[in-house]
């Protein structure tokens, strides 16, 4: 559900304004930091699915 | 320069040697040479998809595509990189799984037995094939191009394209997927190493990531917002880009095949959070060299502000090791897709362990000097050549995914609605067919239909199953 609703509002004015580049954030354009929060927000979710998803834990090797 | 090259050539050419040797096994069986024993750990993992993802198309064309329509592209690639990245994880997990209980020798084979046709397998392969030989041919194309505008007097464009290939040849044949798979990882390295040098050199170029962006917004303030000064981010592009990329590890064979041959789903998975955390270093470096690029070298061609920024503003030891980094992802992407080709035709043919080794090593030298002839044809335009070709690929991605998520057999109809989805893309670069329908891009608007075939065939087969039993 995260990842859907990450999809979703990156689409949106939320991320992408038009031709809006403030406010800035340690020197970055809006949208620049937006989508590096985004990038940060997917990777955290994944971290988040390594630890709660069944495929992780099962004792599974090809070798 | 000249002396740093050809001391950073040798060194990786050495490593190069090192691993085939290390991987070479004379009694080695076909599934070893296509699919490396499938016991890729997750740190070589990690550097294998990053190297078959992140090709000359990130070292010179993001920069480019900073500099030109600015930081929408991080959008544009980086957040869809990060979906993609979470999509490993989620559909990594089905394709495993079905692999293990159907028999994976490549995509197209798979889909095959599931579909129970083997139409089901020569879309996919058609798919690829149309789609992945020009891309690897543009890029053996760009770094020949800029080979030959460093080193004029050393060989014309077509005989750097002719050494790239024959490495590529020899490398693919004698190695298999365990040499590819350690020539990605010293690739990727490379990359990584050489982007966040460059990228912090321009930072501090300025100062301060401050003063870039200070100065950017002095140059031209479109950069620094979408859509870009030539308009090219509109949302429709970004979101079409968004599902074409995500799609990507269903796509195109040398993903799926990447995550297939992990030794286990914990290290496929550990694979996938590593890969958000290499991509998000290498974007962060390409912004900065984009950004730098925008400032500074505002009208140049794309040759000479990659030339100026990756090459003549460096140390001349940083520049050489600029260069070999440029062969060794042209070389390892290239690799990895004329490979990946190489097990898709594997996965479609039949016969003992010897012949179909035979025929598979014919089909990559076919593959390679069709690749050569495309590469010395055609026209330069890497970013965008890359996203026809995820685009292109993505309208065969119903197939695969509805193949590898639904328990029972699928219906056929979708190899019709997805064979029918990528002639029509096809047709619309060719301008024989409008690239936009009612305002909506044609691209977009394929994928909506493919996902309404896929809602009507489940449901209606949900519905038949129902009545009958």
């Amino acid at each position: 559900m995260g990842v859907v609703f990450l999809s979703i509002i990156t689409f949106t004015p939320l991320v992408i304004p038009k031709y809006t580049y403030l406010p800035e954030l340690f020197g970055l354009p809006y949208t620049l930091w937006m989508g590096m929060l985004l990038s940060l927000c997917f990777t955290i979710l994944i971290f988040i699915g390594i630890r709660v998803h069944p495929g992780a834990t099962k004792n599974e090797n090809n070798s | 320069m000249i002396t740093w090259f050809w001391i950073f050539s040798i060194i990786y050419i050495g490593l190069l040697i090192f691993a085939s040797t290390r991987t070479f096994k004379k009694d080695r069986s076909i599934d070893d040479f296509m699919l490396a024993g499938s016991n890729i750990g997750a740190l070589l993992g990690v550097l294998t998809y990053a190297a078959a993802l992140f090709s000359a198309f990130i070292f010179m064309g993001m920069p480019d595509f900073f500099r030109v329509h600015g930081v929408g592209a991080w959008i544009f690639l980086a957040v869809s990189d990060g979906a993609m990245f979470f999509f490993i994880f989620w559909f990594g997990y089905y394709l495993r799984n079905k692999a293990k209980t159907v028999g994976f020798k490549g995509m197209s084979g798979m889909l095959s037995t599931i579909y129970g046709t083997k139409w089901a397998g020569y879309i996919v392969f058609i798919g690829a094939f149309i789609f992945l030989t020009p891309y690897v041919a543009i890029q053996i194309r760009g770094i020949s191009i800029f080979f030959n505008a460093i080193f004029p007097a050393l060989l014309p464009t077509w005989g750097w394209a002719l050494i790239i290939v024959m490495i590529m040849l020899a490398y693919g044949i004698i190695g298999g997927l365990k040499a590819i798979v350690f020539s990605d990882a010293i690739q990727a390295f490379l990359l990584l190493i050489v982007l966040w040098i460059i990228g912090y050199n321009c930072v501090k170029y300025f100062g301060s990531v401050n003063n870039l962006f200070d100065q950017v917004e002095i140059v031209d303030n479109k950069l620094l917002s979408i859509p870009g000064p030539q308009g090219l981010f509109t949302v429709q592009f970004l979101l079409a880009t968004f599902i074409s990329i995500l799609l990507l590890p269903a796509s195109q064979p040398q993903f799926s095949t990447r995550i297939v041959v992990m030794k286990s789903m914990k290290e496929t998975y550990r694979m996938a959070a590593g890969l958000t955390v290499v991509a998000t270093l290498v974007f962060v470096a390409t912004a900065f060299i984009g950004m730098y690029g925008a400032v500074k070298y505002t009208t140049a061609s794309t040759r000479d502000f990659i030339s100026n920024t990756l090459l003549f503003d460096q140390s001349n030891a940083l520049a050489a090791l600029a260069i070999v980094g440029l062969f060794a992802a042209v070389l390892s992407t290239s690799n990895a897709q004329v490979f990946a080709l190489g097990s898709e035709f594997r996965s479609l043919i039949k016969g003992d362990d010897k012949s179909v080794l035979l025929k598979t090593r014919v089909a990559l030298a076919l593959f390679t000097v069709i690749v050569l002839i495309f590469s010395v044809m055609m026209s330069d335009e890497l970013v965008l050549l890359a996203r026809v070709s995820f685009t292109g690929t993505s309208m065969i991605a119903p197939i695969i995914l509805v193949g590898i998520l639904s328990k029972k057999q699928p219906g056929k109809e979708l190899i019709l609605a997805s064979a029918i989805a990528l002639f029509v893309f096809l047709f619309s670069l060719s301008e024989y067919i409008p690239d936009e329908v009612g305002g909506v891009r044609i691209d977009l608007a394929l994928h909506g239909f493919l996902a309404l075939v896929i809602l009507l065939s489940l449901s209606i087969r949900s519905i038949k199953s129902q009545i009958n039993s």
